[in-house]
């Protein structure tokens, strides 16, 4: 009898903390398209998105990094994401975005093909990242599902690190 | 606590302030130790320390600096001469006693380090002149209130009867003279002479009277209460040798008055030498504070390069309009007053170097004795003002050069009479401002810097080949000093030959941006020329360019620019050199560098940028000189930084950014940079035409020995290349001329009759067309002069006899290019 009770008790604390979560835990992220995909980074983690400026190169950095460019007095490495990702460099179009992330002190510009939208997503619509890379060295956080796509969740601090 | 802090970082704040005075001073005070100035001035320091470290209750410090100033109150009585011994004793003290500070500062409590064995050896020295001085014993313990601690103390004790006290004072002296017979007593005169300042003034019968009266007073006042207690904290302070509690009672009760009294007389006395007549009004403010306004006015000078540049392209664009006028006058009062600021701030953030200077005194004085040598230090423009952060950066460099000086420059006294020199070796420690910098500069007259010795000994150690050492001028020997690895010292002592230090001194030079220059003459002397910007944050730059990119060269590196015809530039064993007056100087292309496509290149003539940093000096070839300009350097922040040759960057005028070589860095990197100046791409192109088999590839050997030419060719015929031969000048010079074959490299004698090396290299140079076909010459004249003979006649390549197949070989390969898969 009180096994039974037990597991009452427990389905009813599911629901409940299942309530929860559809409640407060809502992510916002900004979805964006490098390539053919799409992917998205925490709304939080963005200082700011703009319009191509132009930028400097700087000598022996790899390719992905086309430089450094000035915002506003401060002197910011700029990413190409395409590049980062393994595709080609493409000329800059209209649509074309720098998308400032920062993590703690950590600020960086990255280039993106187009915005799409912001996006609110329950976390439990978030999955886990495809286990055929390994943990530490993906860049991807999770996989967002909607009804009708599925979005690439971005690890920011990842992108930020430092990997040359 | 709040306050105890604010308390306690004043008083951490003036301690170190006056330490640093005081090694100075006591160092002076070796040579002239009856300036009763100077004695009361390194009294005043432990006095002072000593009061406010027992009013914030270090006891330690407290301690130490009793027994130390004791000893100097019984050097300026003349009680005490003081002589070298004597000065160890007090310098290991003051040693201690910045130990503990230093202590203090880190962690806020004066325990852990030991001083019990100073002290005693402190009272050593104090005991050996004053066991027989027995009736003074008394005077100490009651002057300080006399005129230190004067008024309050009369005040307090004004209304005692003397009658009440008479028989104490009786019994104490008896208990004093009893105790000193014993002899144990010391420490207790010790911590009671110590509240004994300077009141010479005073006529023996004053204060005989006046000790008499306090004495007795508080005598009385403590008598039944109070004794007690006092007891503990004088045993505790007088560890080593217990106090007689009667001897120590009257001492102690006078200590929390006293002490806090002179100090605030101190102050005043201070402010009054520091300031001579006129009162010097002076606020402490926190460096980050200035950091801070260093930083905005970075940021206005950018806004104002930015200004100047709108305002000019507003200027071209409504040439003539009445607006114009007034923007002018806004721009450039904008830029005149941003100047001006720039100035006012870095002016507030400028200290004396005499702030790192001081310390050296009292180095030479301690490695003199420790190395048995003779030295005298002369210092002259301690007044001279830079940058605090570089101030704090030259310290370093300095202790290290001057101690390179002591120990291997200047020779012990016997070598020097023999040399007929003075016994006592001097060395000069001078700064001055030149321009944007200051130049410090450090000239010993000891033995010198002998460049063959120098040379000799890097080989030994394989710092450089004998190749390279005989390719070396003087100064380049005399930069051997700075490699990592070499140390000339035959004894590695504890104060160098380590073979570390000299290249710390570069490296932290070079971080400066700062140039070093040696002088030497064997037996005369070494002269060590530093020369460092005046500032960090701001600098001006040359801007240079490169394709269709900018770099910013920080000015101080720059040492001059020259304009050259690419004619003007020689490859020797695969480097690009080219002459500057009396000087090889070797050449590398910033693009080569910074890995800059080079799409097109149709000039002429390109421009050289002579840097210089510490002693080394190389030429930078550049596309174009763009100009002079102040930038703010600003870093490229942590995902960026540590790039190689790249110090930060800046943002001009038009809001891009520019990057800012690091010209040491650039020094480093041309070493492995691969030339490729001279070698333009039309030009190989057409020379070389389609290679498709090795007979496709000609070179012609010119050489009048029959011998030669057939070894020469027996070297090269494996490879299968068209060899074609001429025994002279004359006869090569016409083979080339009738155009019968398209050569891609020749090798060439230098002694042959009719024609030699020299002049057909140059009459070859003279036609365009065969302007970089390489010329190696084969030969058996190695010295430096015939290389650099020819050098400047267009040879690309030196090859010495005897040689070997493979070598000769390899060096003809390399040459023509020679495509191995054919």
């Amino acid at each position: 009898m009180s096994e039974k009770l037990q597991q009452i008790i427990n389905r009813q604390n599911k629901t409940l903390s299942g309530e929860d979560t559809k409640i407060d835990e809502v992510i916002q992220l900004v979805g964006f398209i490098v390539g053919d995909e799409e992917f998205s980074v925490p709304i939080l983690s963005i200082q700011e998105i703009i319009k191509p400026i132009s930028w400097t190169r700087v000598p022996q950095t790899p390719a992905y990094i086309l430089g450094v460019f000035n915002l506003r007095g401060s002197v910011i490495p700029l990413i190409d994401l395409r590049s980062r990702f393994g595709l080609e460099m493409i000329k800059h179009t209209e649509e074309t975005r720098f998308i400032v992330m920062k993590n703690g002190d950590d600020v960086a510009g990255f280039v993106i093909d187009r915005l799409t939208e912001a996006i609110r997503l329950p976390k439990r619509d978030v999955g886990p990242a495809p286990e055929t890379i390994s943990e530490s060295e993906s860049m991807i956080d999770g996989v967002g599902k909607q009804a009708d796509r599925i979005i690439t969740i971005l690890k920011v601090w990842k992108l930020l690190e430092r990997n040359f | 606590m709040d306050e105890f802090q604010e308390i306690l970082q004043d008083f951490l704040v003036e301690s170190f302030e006056l330490i640093e005075q005081l090694d100075q001073d006591l160092v002076e005070l070796e040579s002239r130790p009856d300036d009763l100035d100077l004695l009361n001035r390194i009294f005043r320091v432990a006095h002072t320390i000593k009061g406010a470290s027992s009013f914030l209750n270090f006891d330690v410090l407290t301690h130490l600096t009793h027994h130390m100033e004791n000893l100097l109150n019984m050097a300026r009585h003349g009680d005490l001469v003081i002589d070298a011994d004597v000065m160890d004793v007090i310098l290991e003290s003051i040693d201690l006693m910045k130990a503990l500070l230093t202590r203090i500062r880190d962690s806020g409590v004066d325990s852990g380090l030991e001083i019990s064995a100073c002290v005693m050896r402190l009272d050593a020295v104090a005991n050996g002149t004053e066991a027989p001085a027995e009736a003074p014993v008394a005077t100490p313990v009651e002057e300080p209130k006399v005129v230190e601690a004067a008024t309050e103390e009369d005040a307090d004790y004004s209304g005692m009867s003397e009658a009440e006290v008479e028989a104490e004072i009786e019994r104490l002296i008896a208990a004093r003279q009893v105790e000193d017979a014993a002899k144990r007593a010391h420490k207790a005169e010790v911590s009671a002479s110590a509240e004994e300042p300077d009141y010479a003034g005073m006529s023996d019968d004053e204060v005989e009277a006046e000790i008499q009266r306090l004495l007795a007073e508080r005598q009385a006042e403590d008598a039944a209460k109070r004794a007690h207690k006092v007891e503990e904290p004088v045993a505790q302070k007088a560890q080593p040798a217990p106090a007689p509690v009667v001897a120590a009672t009257p001492a102690v009760p006078v200590k929390p008055a006293a002490a806090p009294a002179p100090r605030r007389t101190e102050a005043k006395e201070d402010g009054e030498s520091r300031g001579g007549s006129s009162v010097e009004q002076t606020i402490r403010v926190d460096v980050k504070r200035l950091d801070h306004l260093m930083n905005l006015i970075g940021e206005l000078v950018l806004g104002k390069n930015r200004l100047i540049k709108i305002n000019d392209d507003v200027e071209e664009r409504y040439e003539g309009e009445a607006f114009l006028e007034e923007l002018n006058q806004v721009v450039s009062i904008v830029s005149l007053v941003t100047t001006d600021l720039q100035i006012a701030v870095m002016k507030t953030r400028m200290l004396p170097i005499g702030k790192v200077f001081n310390k050296f005194p009292r180095m030479i004085r301690d490695l003199s004795r420790e190395l048995n040598k003779k030295i005298e230090l002369e210092i002259t423009g301690e007044e001279t003002e830079l940058d605090k952060s570089i101030v704090e950066e030259i310290g370093d460099p300095l202790v290290h050069i001057i101690r390179n000086s002591c120990d291997h420059g200047i020779e012990v006294p016997n070598v020097r009479l023999n040399a007929g020199k003075e016994e006592i070796g001097t060395i000069q420690l001078r700064a001055y401002h030149e321009g944007n910098h200051i130049v410090i500069q450090i000239i010993d007259d000891g033995k010198g810097l002998d460049a063959d010795m120098l040379k000799a000994k890097s080989i030994e150690k394989g710092i450089i080949t004998e190749k390279e050492a005989d390719g070396m001028s003087e100064k380049e020997a005399f930069g051997l000093i700075f490699r990592p690895g070499f140390s000339t010292a035959a004894q590695v002592t504890s104060v160098s030959g380590r073979g570390v230090g000299m290249d710390v001194v570069k490296t932290n030079i070079e971080k400066l941006n700062g140039m070093i220059d040696i002088d030497s003459e064997v037996g005369k002397g070494t002269s060590m020329k530093l020369k460092i910007p005046l500032t960090l944050a701001i600098i001006q730059a040359l801007l240079v360019g490169v394709q269709e990119e900018y770099y910013a060269i920080p000015l101080a590196s720059v040492l001059e620019t020259v304009r050259i015809s690419k004619d003007e530039i020689y490859t020797v064993e695969s480097r690009s050199v080219m002459r500057l007056r009396d000087e090889v100087l070797s050449l590398v292309h910033i693009g080569d560098i910074f890995e800059v496509e080079r799409v097109f290149d149709n000039s002429e003539h390109a421009y050289v940028v002579v840097l210089g940093l510490a002693e080394s000096k190389i030429g930078l070839i550049v596309d174009s000189l763009v100009g002079q300009e102040e930038i703010v350097i600003k870093s490229l922040g942590e995902y960026l930084k540590g790039i190689e040759g790249i110090a930060g960057a800046t943002i001009r005028g038009d809001g891009g950014v520019t990057l800012i070589v690091d010209v040491a860095a650039l020094m480093q990197m041309a070493k492995s940079v691969k030339s490729t100046v001279g070698q333009e791409s039309a030009e190989s192109k057409g020379r070389s035409g389609a290679k498709n088999k090795p007979s496709d590839y000609t070179v012609m050997i010119v050489d009048d020995s029959k011998t030669d030419r057939t070894i020469m060719r027996k070297a090269l015929e494996p490879l299968g290349i068209t060899l074609v031969e001429a025994t002279d000048g004359v006869e090569a010079l016409n083979i080339l001329k009738q155009g019968d074959h398209m050569f891609d490299g020749m090798l060439v004698d230098i002694e042959m009759p009719r024609m030699d090396g020299y002049t057909l290299a140059a009459e070859i140079k003279k036609y365009n067309k065969y302007k970089n076909l390489p010329l190696i010459a084969v030969t058996s004249r190695t010295g430096k002069a015939d290389r650099m003979r020819g050098v400047e006649s267009g040879m690309v390549e030196y090859i010495t006899k005897p040689y070997s197949p493979e070598y000769l070989m390899n060096v003809v390969k390399r040459n023509i290019k020679f495509n191995e898969g054919l």
